[in-house]
């Protein structure tokens, strides 16, 4: 096949895409973990390897600036790269949402909301990223489109979660400042997990431009 | 050479001369949208062998056409038979119509030469007659009679190709004293003082250093606010960085794709012309 370093380079940035998805999925499934079982172990381990993740996301971002300056992809080529480069801008954000539940994890005392399965709601917006990272692979819009679908499920538990926290407070008498800060503490980790849904549904859009040159997810 | 016209009687019997002779560039400026060149089953035959096969298009005006694809697939015979050049080549054949704004440029009553004032030619290897700049300048003002003020009309042209501040201070100097891109530039120039409304270009730029070419891209996309440019190129990233419309021939002398560039550039409908583009074959 002509130009075949550049066709083992985009192969290459495939791969690498893949495994930095890898990475970011076990480090989220490990922060739910965590912040489950109050692991602070394991909370400190998701925090220092943040950095890890981000040195993933520079190598790769410079790869998808290489690909374009040298190579210039057009076509397909071009929205391969354009949407990888959109793609592992997600993943580093979901990283960086790991990392928060890290730090939720050190910084609560203790379970304030034993009711609220966290992750119930986080493993689900987790298998909406393999999801759509297999999309990604594999070129599959109809799983890219079921993707979107399912963050409406997602949304729903965080919004039932939510109540248990506003219901809660109205409840408690006299609200301390250890109240409050579980209370904010338990909202910011609510709308983190909502957000690693958020950032799957991201990655199919980029996906279904990819493949079909649809934009229908991307606003 | 010889014409076969597959359809009766062109739209309009006028000559190219009489056609437009009431319009200048300013009149036609309000309407950039207008289809200025449409091919229609447009064949080429070079004695058996067939170089272009049933092309239709419309090329639209006061925009940049360029035509891609690989080597013997029929962009530069396209590109030629828009303003007959073909006519030089004896064993070369049209079947079909191709239209100059309403009229059949094939019709027995169209002189070549003035259908090839109007539709101006520059080619891959810049060709300046040997002679003073602004001669080659006037050459092309005294072939439409245009007599009057040629020092303001030399002037005009030579900084409609982007020339004059390199030259003012030598006109008297042979043009293939210049660069090769200043003579390119030399060469649209003598062009453009005929007053043509459509400027087909052939390759401009490929003999050209990286500097050179990109000062003949930063005009072409200059004279396409006054002319319709139709250029022939190699340089894929050349088309998608000047052209407004792009037109993919492929192998057999088809035109398998033409559309805004940034759609055959992003999203090509056709699976060859993504084959084609991405550099999968060719």
């Amino acid at each position: 096949m002509p130009r075949e370093s550049y066709q083992n380079q985009l192969a290459d940035l495939e791969r690498r895409v893949l495994e930095m998805a890898d990475l970011v999925t076990e480090r989220t499934a490990q922060s739910l973990e965590a912040f489950t079982y109050k692991d602070e172990a394991l909370a400190r381990t998701i925090i220092d390897g943040d950095a890890e993740v981000n040195e993933r996301y520079l190598e790769l971002e410079g790869a998808c600036i290489d690909l374009l300056a040298l190579q210039q992809p057009v076509a397909g080529d071009l929205r391969f790269v354009a949407a990888s480069f959109k793609i592992i801008t997600d993943l580093e954000r979901i990283a960086d949402l790991a990392t928060n539940l890290g730090q939720y994890t050190l910084q609560a005392e203790r379970n304030r909301y034993p009711d609220i399965d966290i992750s119930y709601i986080g493993e689900e917006a987790l298998s909406m990223v393999g999801s759509a990272m297999t999309a990604y692979e594999t070129r599959d819009t109809a799983l890219a489109r079921e993707v979107a679908a399912r963050d409406d499920e997602v949304d729903d538990r965080c919004e039932r979660a939510s109540d248990l926290v506003v219901r809660d407070l109205i409840e408690t008498e006299v609200a301390d400042e250890t109240t409050f800060a579980d209370v904010r503490r338990m909202f910011l980790t609510i709308r983190d997990v909502e957000r690693v849904g958020d950032h799957a549904v991201n990655v199919a859009a980029r996906v279904l431009y990819m493949v079909e040159n649809d934009d229908e997810l991307i606003y | 050479m010889s014409h076969a016209s597959t359809t009766a009687e062109s739209e309009d019997s006028s000559t190219i001369d009489t056609a437009l002779s009431t319009e200048s560039r300013d009149d036609r400026s309000s309407r950039p949208d207008e289809t200025v060149i449409r091919s229609s089953g447009l064949d080429v035959y070079y004695g058996e062998d067939q170089a272009l096969d049933g092309i239709d298009m419309e090329i639209p005006a006061r925009k940049v056409t360029a035509l891609i694809g690989p080597s013997g697939c029929g962009k530069s015979t396209f590109l030629r038979s828009i303003n007959r050049m073909n006519d030089l080549i004896d064993v070369a054949r049209v079947d079909g119509d191709l239209y100059f704004r309403r009229k059949n440029v094939y019709d027995a009553d169209v002189d070549p030469v003035a259908l090839r004032r109007k539709i101006g030619m520059v080619f891959q290897k810049p060709n300046p007659f040997p002679k003073s700049i602004r001669d080659n300048v006037a050459y092309g003002l005294r072939v439409q009679g245009k007599t009057d003020d040629v020092d303001g009309r030399i002037e005009e042209a030579l900084r409609g190709a982007a020339l004059w501040d390199e030259v003012e201070d030598r006109l008297g100097e042979s043009g293939l004293e210049l660069s090769g891109g200043q003579q390119q530039r030399l060469c649209i120039a003598r062009a453009i003082a005929t007053d043509p409304e459509v400027i087909l270009m052939d390759e401009p730029a490929s003999a050209l250093d990286p500097v050179a070419t990109a000062k003949i891209e930063d005009l072409i996309e200059d004279l396409a606010r006054e002319y319709t440019v139709v250029i022939v190129t190699h340089n894929m990233q050349q088309a998608a960085r000047i052209s407004d419309k792009t037109a993919v021939f492929l192998t057999g002398g088809n035109l398998v794709e033409f559309g805004d560039t940034n759609e055959v550039f992003s999203n090509p409908e056709n699976d060859r012309v993504e084959d084609y583009i991405t550099g999968k074959f060719g």
